[in-house]
């Protein structure tokens, strides 16, 4: 490839440092052992030993768990709001998986909808996504029944490739291409290297053993949609926690609550959760008063509704909503077990 | 003991004697079990007893209608007891099949000391005191106690006290106070504003998930404090003031209620030392009011009991 | 829970905010149980008895009726110290509200003190209906406890989304 790269995995440092003079970069970092991507300290680059993926999925980076909107006051002549100040610094995330990558650009087609979120989308727009292909996905993982390579990603600027003892790099985006051209002390990519990445990314891929049966998955789902006996057998051991959703990279449910005292006060967003029994209460009542009910709304959601309503299935096979499970609640398992017709 | 298990539990669904069971079948990933709910007799040979029966099944019971036969280690059959007193459950209503329990693997302290991931290894074998993980084709021997959860290493009570079956001799307790409690004490050896730094950093990073209520059979309100709008005393954004304040009083509506069963902590996603403050909550009873919870179920709970004189010196 | 709405909800809904003398004086909390302490503190105002300005009285049915979750939202809003008072034991109006109550405050504070709340702001006493004399002893020992312990900084947050809701 032309316009390709490579890298010695012992200038990591040196290549984060050289990014972060224009970049805030975050890169995989554990807090208290659990993995999030967080701003470089600016030394550890240990994460090339551990990092497989996060718990916190990326999308926190531009839809964080909770985000102050605006403040208000009451004025004499009605409400005067104040909006923070837009964060103008341009971010990096580095070593962003394949998965997670997609889960961005499917969030994309939300926060860009009918409405234009600009908390989401100028973040996004700020941001550079420096992918690394998996090597070790989890047991848990299923990208490629979503059509997910867990080496590849067209949803990046950059995807480097860890080919041992180094990356190949690749430009995906012209965002891509042009930090990679302004970047230097990169060697061009060889042959050799690209010929080595290809093998890599064969070997992740062959390394996803758990799958998905997604032909006609629309249909299936519909056809058993009124079949309660199946979804109360899968929904039994749900505890309706929010793991699931919460950690989903491509779930964006958000609540709004106001912090008031007197004539002021603060208007905060924060993740919210179609398993909680209290989901949608504030407006009115839950739709779903049953468990049943609230964990056929996930899967069908995300394999069904979404599909037909945005033309992309909200899933990416992160395995994230399995692994984290507190009673081992099997995404796959139940899709894969779909009966017939009811 | 899951062949009886099976037995039993066959014998009991033919009988009309339950109208279904809460158990353990194996989990979808490497060394994972799931909790089983069904009445189909057809389910029953998938039950199975090992050393990674993680969850305290009695969550279930209060959402589950009918006569239930229910899977209890020593934990989670006091955590029954617990809803017994508190009128949740109906002891006739339970039939309590009771392992006697030698303590539950902790992954995450296998996955620590092998230096590999959970799915990376190729086996974790428990016989006796000693744990034989193969990662890799290399074998490594660990003693239990240094792959058990926390609260396995303090229990006192590893056999079930309330059971109608009980599957094995039972075991006789040997609870490390020291070991178990090691965490805690390292809190209790810091001053007061550090261990509130403590704790406020530890929340920084809870995302109110509320996996730990939701695991936890003590938390049966059906309307949670944190989800009441009016007043609104705990806003549902996961500041860590707001987290903090749901956690500490969630610990103290678990009072005499909790068992340590230390499901809070497994289940969180984001590595929230949740028992620290769970299992002070059961050592504060025992000081205080000399109350073991889980262990009769004809006494009245912590909070309904009283003595005519105690606690006085905490009172001007 | 029960209840919807209770003074302190009240309280922080209708949006009262703290007001702060420039120098910084202790700001206490109590809840006074209406048939003993409610009375012992009016009696001690009545038959003008001095005592620091710093409690800011809510009356409360029975000291059984103070909820832990009642102390930490006081001291979420920037109250330095809570103080729950109720009948001496055996006085109840509700027989056993108070040994209830004792329980409770017990392992509240035991519990907020392991996590690291300093145990002087968490304070509790039996005042009677005609002891408006404790009464000031109490509100005047409280006072010099949490002078000792300083402002309650508890909640306070230099970064964004500041958690405590007093202002200024």
């Amino acid at each position: 490839m032309a316009d390709s790269k490579r890298i010695n995995k012992e200038d990591t440092g040196r290549l984060l440092d050289e990014w972060s003079k224009e970049f805030s970069v975050s890169v995989p970092s554990r807090e208290n052992g659990m993995p999030a991507m967080l701003p470089w300290d600016g030394k550890d680059t240990s994460f090339l030993e551990w990092y497989r993926n996060t718990v916190i999925p990326p999308k926190a980076n531009f839809f964080p768990p909770y985000e102050k909107m605006f403040d208000f006051q009451k004025g004499a002549e009605g409400y005067h709001l104040e909006l923070p100040p837009s964060d103008k610094q341009k971010q990096l995330i580095f070593g962003i998986r394949p998965c997670d990558a997609r889960a961005l650009t499917i969030l994309d087609t939300v926060f860009q909808d009918t409405y234009q979120d600009p908390y989401y989308l100028s973040r996004r727009a700020n941001t550079v996504l420096v992918g690394l292909g998996c090597t070790n996905p989890y047991d848990s993982c299923f990208c490629t029944s979503l059509g997910i390579s867990p080496g590849e990603s067209t949803d990046v600027d950059l995807m480097f490739t860890d080919t041992g003892d180094g990356f190949f790099i690749e430009p995906v985006s012209d965002k891509g291409r042009e930090l990679l051209a302004a970047t230097g002390g990169l060697e061009d990519g060889l042959e050799a290297d690209e010929a080595r990445a290809k093998d890599v990314k064969e070997a992740a891929y062959r390394k996803i053993t758990r799958r998905i049966d997604t032909g006609d998955i629309q249909q299936r789902l519909a056809a058993c949609f009124e079949n309660q006996d199946y979804w109360e057998k899968v929904a039994a051991k749900c505890v309706s926690c929010g793991i699931c959703t919460f950690l989903c990279p491509t779930c964006y449910c958000f609540d709004i609550n106001d912090e008031l005292s007197q004539d002021e006060g603060t208007r905060f967003r924060s993740w919210d959760s179609c398993s909680f029994p209290i989901y949608t209460r504030m407006p009115m009542e839950n739709p779903r008063q049953e468990k049943w009910r609230r964990v056929r709304q996930k899967v069908c959601h995300k394999y069904w509704f979404y599909p037909v309503n945005l033309d992309i299935t909200a899933c990416t096979g992160c395995g994230r909503c399995i692994r984290l499970c507190p009673v081992n609640w099997d995404i796959t398992q139940t899709l894969n077990n779909l009966p017939a017709s009811s | 003991m899951e062949q009886r298990l099976r037995s039993e539990v066959k014998a009991l669904l033919e009988q009309g004697k339950i109208d279904r069971v809460i158990g353990f079948e194996p989990g979808s990933l490497k060394f994972t079990t799931t909790p089983l709910i069904t009445s189909d007799g057809g389910d029953v040979d998938h039950l199975v007893i090992n050393p990674f029966i993680v969850n305290n099944l009695s969550v279930y019971l209060t959402g589950t209608s009918g006569r239930v036969g229910i899977v209890a280690k020593g934990c989670d059959s006091r955590s029954i007891v617990s809803l017994i007193q508190d009128n949740k459950v109906l002891r006739e209503n339970v039939v309590i099949i009771g392992i006697p329990c030698s303590g539950v693997i902790d992954l995450t302290k296998v996955e620590r000391l092998a230096g590999k991931d959970r799915d990376e290894l190729d086996d974790i074998v428990r016989q006796g005191d000693k744990i034989t993980v193969t990662v890799g084709g290399e074998r490594k021997e660990f003693p239990a106690s240094e792959v058990l959860f926390d609260n396995c290493l303090g229990c006192e009570f590893p056999t079930p006290r309330e059971y109608d079956i009980l599957l094995d001799e039972p075991v006789t307790p040997t609870p490390d106070k020291a070991i178990s409690e090691q965490k805690l004490d390292s809190l209790r050896e810091m001053p007061p504003e550090q261990r509130w730094q403590f704790w406020k950093e530890e929340f920084s990073r809870c995302i109110r998930c509320y996996a730990c209520r939701n695991v936890c059979p003590a938390c049966f309100c059906e309307r949670c404090f944190v989800e009441e709008s009016e007043p609104q005393w705990v806003l549902p954004v996961p500041r860590w003031q707001d987290n903090l304040i749901f956690q500490v009083i969630r610990s103290i509506h678990v009072a005499g209620r909790c068992t340590d069963c230390g499901e809070c902590e497994r289940a969180c996603p984001v590595n929230i030392p949740l028992r620290s403050l769970t299992r002070e909550m059961c050592n504060l009873a025992e000081e205080l009011f000399n109350y073991k919870v889980g262990i009769d179920k004809e006494a009245p709970p912590l909070f309904v009991a009283y003595e005519l004189e105690e606690a006085e010196d905490l009172i001007r | 829970m029960p209840f919807s709405v209770c003074s302190i909800g009240i309280l922080h809904f209708t949006g009262v905010k703290l007001k702060q003398a420039k120098e910084w004086e202790p700001k206490l909390l109590g809840f006074l149980c209406r048939w003993c302490s409610y009375a012992g503190a009016d009696l001690a105002g009545t038959s003008r008895k001095k005592y620091p300005a710093s409690i800011r009285i809510i009356k409360v049915p029975c000291s059984g009726r103070v909820d832990p979750l009642f102390i930490l939202k006081a001291l979420q809003m920037g109250f330095d110290g809570v103080l729950v008072s109720g009948c001496h034991p055996g006085d109840c109006h509700y027989q056993t509200g108070n040994y209830r109550a004792r329980r409770r405050i017990a392992i509240t504070k035991k519990f907020l003190e392991y996590a690291g709340i300093e145990p002087e702001r968490i304070q509790a006493s039996w005042v009677s209906a005609s002891e408006a004399v404790k009464f000031t002893g109490v509100v005047t020992e409280v006072t010099k406890g949490l002078e000792r312990v300083g402002a309650n900084k508890l909640f306070t947050d230099e970064r964004q989304g500041d958690g405590t809701a007093t202002a200024q």
